[in-house]
């Protein structure tokens, strides 16, 4: 269960736009992507910068693990990213479910 | 054959598919068995990239095998490249091992490798079911929904069929679960024909076996045994043994190796022509080795060293590398260890490229007292001692870059580059 470690939602947002800052280089043709993971597996969501450019490989580089699996931690340190980057966020394996804050799908 | 008085035991070695390939897909919510991910490393040394695992999809997909290099890999937009997490994969292969010992006892339980484990199930596979499968079967269910990933499961009456069946039946199964026993080997090993593809067989083994008119497992165990012991010597022995499945090793009496030595070596980024960069390295690899030796308590009387030359550099002679030992009076001082290497590599080094750099040290006794030289200055022997016990404990508590030598810094180094790194690819983010 997530909620018992003490998880600093500004400086795992920071650490995130801290490794995402480098990889990001705007190049032409090229397609960006934060991907947000729910890994029930390991019970944490997983963060991965995807890149796609014409007639290239995909490459997915993991950017942090967040340890917890409660949503409204994770849609506090999002609304943080965000404000960091405007790059297109995707969600994956999170079902049919609204954030708990501002009650919107999470999609 | 009479199998009666062999060990009839009940082992189950289990492998993970596509490890990294698998735990990757896990961790981006996708199938293992359906993703085309490629794992690639890009550390200095690998060039332009090595492929170190590829999920079964791309195998099948795109024909790329483990340790495909880079530019192999076609440049299709379906492929999924990510960079390796190799701290990511020893967490999980814990995890892995943590459900086996609820099925075996700690004792029976053998690690085999980073995705590979031999479990002796001997006493306990009555307490899960009926058939040996049903349990094959319950532990790959408990790891698919504990942690998403497949396993494969070799089940044989003693290890080596089980790593048979392992490699030979399972990975090709549709259940992932293959096995064998005393009576199976001759309908299931003995028609194979690629000897490679056979367990310790490798291809200067096979390339023998052709020559003395074995083709097939089936006649490697139609030989008689003395005479394949007489040309190829226990090796032969062995191999007739394994044609007909038999293995009489008992895992509780490993013998620990007669003699322990500590040993490391790396791949150099490029072709290192100047000698002083060569030997930079050779300083950086001496201290690292020195210090994984202290670690335990140990001293060298016997220092080895290993110079692999790059590809145009072996066409001159012919040797691909130069292998030299030499004794030295019993010390665990990396200055002194440090300066009979480079001595060592100025004696055997002829201006080669090298690509390749490896430091040994062996004939290892206790070490704790120091044996003081008498004609040296006693007040500075005990201090050098003492400074490497400072730096030891230094880097104990606070990293292994906490200090470095300034040389390191210089170009050609590769300490500060190779810290990061586990088993020489990328351990992953530190702070996940």
């Amino acid at each position: 269960m997530g909620g018992i470690a003490l998880i600093d939602e500004t400086k795992e947002a920071e650490l995130i736009l801290r490794r995402l800052q480098p990889l990001f280089t705007a190049q032409w043709h090229c397609q960006y992507r934060l991907d947000v993971v729910n890994n029930q597996y390991g019970h944490v969501f997983n963060f991965f910068l995807d890149i796609q450019r014409k007639n290239h490989r995909e490459r997915s580089i993991p950017l942090h693990s967040l340890r917890t699996t409660d949503l409204a931690v994770l849609e506090r340190v999002l609304n943080q990213v965000r404000q960091g980057t405007a790059l297109t966020l995707h969600f994956v394996d999170f079902g049919r479910v609204r954030w708990p804050l501002s009650q919107r799908w999470i999609r | 054959m009479d199998y009666s008085h062999e060990p009839h035991g009940m082992f189950f070695m289990i492998d993970n598919k596509s490890f990294y390939a698998s735990v990757e897909s896990v961790e981006r919510g996708l199938n293992p068995l359906k993703s085309v991910i490629v794992v690639m490393s890009e550390a200095d040394n690998t060039g332009s990239g090595l492929v170190l695992a590829a999920s079964p999809m791309a195998k099948k997909l795109f024909g790329i095998s483990n340790v495909s290099r880079q530019y192999e890999v076609p440049r299709d937009p379906r492929i999924l490249v990510v960079p390796p997490r190799m701290n990511l994969y020893i967490q999980k292969n814990l995890a892995i091992n943590k459900i086996f010992r609820e099925y075996v006892a700690d004792a029976d339980l053998f690690p085999y490798s980073i995705d590979e484990s031999i479990l002796d199930m001997t006493k306990s596979w009555r307490l899960f079911g009926r058939t040996p499968e049903e349990v094959a079967r319950k532990i790959q269910l408990r790891i698919r929904h504990e942690l998403g990933l497949y396993t494969t499961v070799g089940i044989g009456e003693n290890p080596v069929q089980a790593k048979l069946a392992l490699d030979l039946q399972a990975k090709h199964d549709r259940e992932l679960i293959g096995r064998l026993t005393y009576e199976t080997v001759p309908q299931y090993i003995w028609p194979i024909t690629q000897l490679t593809k056979v367990w310790s067989i490798g291809h200067r083994t096979a390339a023998h076996l052709q020559r003395l008119g074995i083709h097939s497992m089936g006649e490697l165990a139609h030989v008689n045994p003395y005479e394949l012991q007489q040309t190829m010597g226990l090796m032969g022995v062995q191999l007739f043994a394994l044609a007909w499945g038999i293995d009489r090793s008992h895992f509780t009496q490993v013998r620990p190796p007669k003699e322990k030595s500590w040993s490391n070596s790396q791949v150099l980024p490029r072709d290192y022509r100047v000698q002083s960069e060569i030997e930079l390295v050779l300083r950086e690899i001496g201290l690292q080795t020195t210090a994984r030796m202290r670690h335990h308590q140990q001293q060298t009387s016997c220092i080895s060293l290993y110079v692999g030359f790059a590809w145009d550099g072996q066409a001159d002679d012919g040797r691909s590398g130069l292998h030299h030992s030499r004794r030295i009076d019993p010390t665990d001082n990396a200055q002194t260890i440090i300066r009979e290497l480079v001595t060592l590599f100025r004696e055997i080094w002829d201006g080669q490229p090298v690509r390749n750099l490896g430091v040994g040290l062996s004939r290892l006794s206790p070490s704790g007292r120091l044996q003081l030289d008498l004609f040296q200055d006693p007040q500075r022997q005990i201090k050098d001692d003492k400074f490497d016990r400072v730096i030891d404990e230094l880097r104990d508590r606070f990293g292994k870059t906490a200090v470095i030598p300034a040389s390191s810094l210089l170009k050609g180094g590769t300490m500060l580059r190779r810290a990061a790194l586990v088993g020489g690819h990328n351990g992953g983010n530190s702070f996940d």
